[in-house]
């Protein structure tokens, strides 16, 4: 009855798509911006845009990146199951340990915070598919704009330390990981995945705590996989086995999603698929303009401050570059203080613009190996619409 | 001075754990399109995930609708009769299409 009465209450919060392009070329654009906020807020999180209550997939506005920490109840979710646990117990919750190690490990939430060396690490968590409402014709996936990213300080305990624990047999070479989140069906894959031990260095770690809270329910609790510099498809939530393997399990989240093709431009064409494909692991270099949002309305000659941040898979910041004159000419921007390398760089800029009209201002991240974001209409299509990295551009009015 | 030691042990307990009772997600109502074929949409795409999850795709291709079926059948193992697999793939392409074969 509660439930109904909420149901009535609610709003609906269908976020609007933009009518798409249906051009027979693949061709990318700006991934659509300022979608609606819901009216609904879910456990522990402020009114978020909203693409699905189940399994519920929630996006961070615009506004949350000129922050270079991003706050929990603005954290973006996205699982993939229907059947999330809504409630437990932090008393009896344990990690399983097993397959190819010497001994078995049971790790209850207190041990894993009293018996391991504690250590925190600042990284960005980005989905695979952030952007992806760039890419034209639409890719398949949800219509992401900019906002299926965050960062926050992670504390937990190193996954290398946990398997030393445990002792690795000769033949171990694969780590998989399930959470507690399951299907409606008991016979649909579990959201299983796997790395391998080479990929394992000490920035893994097992987190319970994100910028010094709990984690969110919806961002995982009370464990979760960080792997900095990859994308979010392998940071496993509410993390309840770990099992070590010889060989590796052919897994659909493995061998079917996340995928590009293997090419060096990691493209392809819509009439035209390319095999094979790889995992898209490592995150490229971005940015994303917290602040002006489109349509900021401001005055001739006033002061206004772009302000925004941006990363890349751990090489760190070089540059942000500012353009207020559509991309025609760059100037560099202001870094606030380096907060480790896997960390979102907050950005700054100062202007006044003096021209009356629709200013668009552009941002461009330069890593420490020199790569550069491309121009939105530079990158190039695949099939799943992951990766995109384009200049970030808002247009504003000055009047 | 007892009495707020005591109560601010409580709080300690109490904050440990930042969320003590069950959370409920919200149920959001996703604006659907009704025509022909809805009825088997919702009898057997709901059960694993909401209409949000469907209509913020984007407008896709027949053959894009109709490989996502496959995949809910073959990859996620949902009990979708052929018959409903058709109509499924139809009413997605005819109100959530964008008008190209592939």
């Amino acid at each position: 009855m509660e439930r109904r009465d909420f149901f009535k209450k609610s709003l609906t919060a269908a976020a609007a798509l933009a009518a798409a392009d249906t051009l027979n070329g693949a061709t990318t654009r700006q991934p659509i911006d300022n979608r609606k906020i819901s009216s609904i807020a879910f456990p522990e999180k402020r009114p978020l845009i909203t693409y699905s209550d189940r399994p519920p997939l929630l996006e961070s506005p615009r506004e949350t990146f000129s922050k270079a920490i991003t706050p929990n109840d603005e954290f973006f979710v996205r699982w993939h199951m229907p059947e999330i646990p809504t409630m437990i117990d932090p008393e009896t919750y344990t990690i399983h340990i097993n397959g190819l190690v010497k001994q078995e490990l049971h790790i209850s939430l207190n041990a894993l915070k009293t018996d391991y060396e504690q250590v925190e690490i600042t990284a960005v968590l980005q989905c695979g598919g952030n952007s992806r409402s760039a890419f034209q014709p639409t890719a398949g996936g949800i219509q992401w704009g900019n906002g299926a990213m965050g960062c926050a300080k992670w504390k937990g305990v190193r996954l290398r330390d946990i398997l030393n624990r445990a002792g690795l047999n000769k033949e171990a070479a694969w780590i998989g990981f399930n959470g507690m989140d399951n299907a409606a069906y008991y016979e649909t894959p579990n959201f299983v995945r796997e790395l391998h031990l080479d990929e394992l260095d000490d920035h893994v770690i097992l987190a319970y705590e994100m910028n010094g809270e709990d984690l969110p329910y919806l961002n995982g609790y009370p464990v979760r996989l960080i792997i900095p510099g990859y994308y979010s498809d392998s940071w496993v939530k509410m993390i309840s086995n770990i099992t070590v393997t010889s060989e590796y399990q052919k897994l659909f989240f493995m061998d079917v999603a996340y995928r590009v093709p293997d090419n060096d431009c990691e493209c392809e064409t819509p009439d035209n698929k390319f095999k094979p494909t790889k995992p898209i692991t490592n995150m490229n270099v971005k940015s994303v303009i917290g602040y002006p949002t489109s349509n900021t309305v401001v005055y001739s000659n006033s002061h206004v401050v772009v302000r925004g941040v941006a990363f890349d898979d751990g090489h760190g910041i070089r540059d942000v570059l500012v353009s207020t004159d559509g991309g025609k000419s760059w100037a560099p921007s202001l870094l606030d203080k380096d907060a480790g390398r896997y960390a979102f760089r907050a950005f700054r800029f100062s202007f006044k613009p003096n021209k009356i009209g629709r200013v668009t201002i552009m941002a461009k991240a330069i890593n420490r190996l020199g790569n550069e974001q491309p121009f939105a209409q530079d990158i190039k299509w695949n099939h799943g619409g992951y990766k995109y990295n384009g200049i970030d551009s808002v247009t504003i009015e000055v009047i | 001075m007892k009495k707020a030691l005591f109560s601010v042990m409580i709080f300690a307990a109490a904050a440990w754990a930042q969320v003590s009772e069950p959370i409920e997600v919200p149920y959001i109502p996703y604006e659907i399109k009704t025509g022909k074929g809805f009825d088997a949409v919702q009898g057997n795409c709901l059960t694993c995930h909401s209409f949000g999850y469907i209509i913020n795709q984007g407008p896709q291709s027949h053959e894009f609708w109709n490989e996502k079926v496959v995949k809910m059948i073959k990859a996620f193992k949902a009990p979708i009769t052929d018959t409903d697999a058709a109509t499924i793939t139809e009413y997605l392409f005819t109100y959530y299409g964008n008008g190209q074969e592939k």
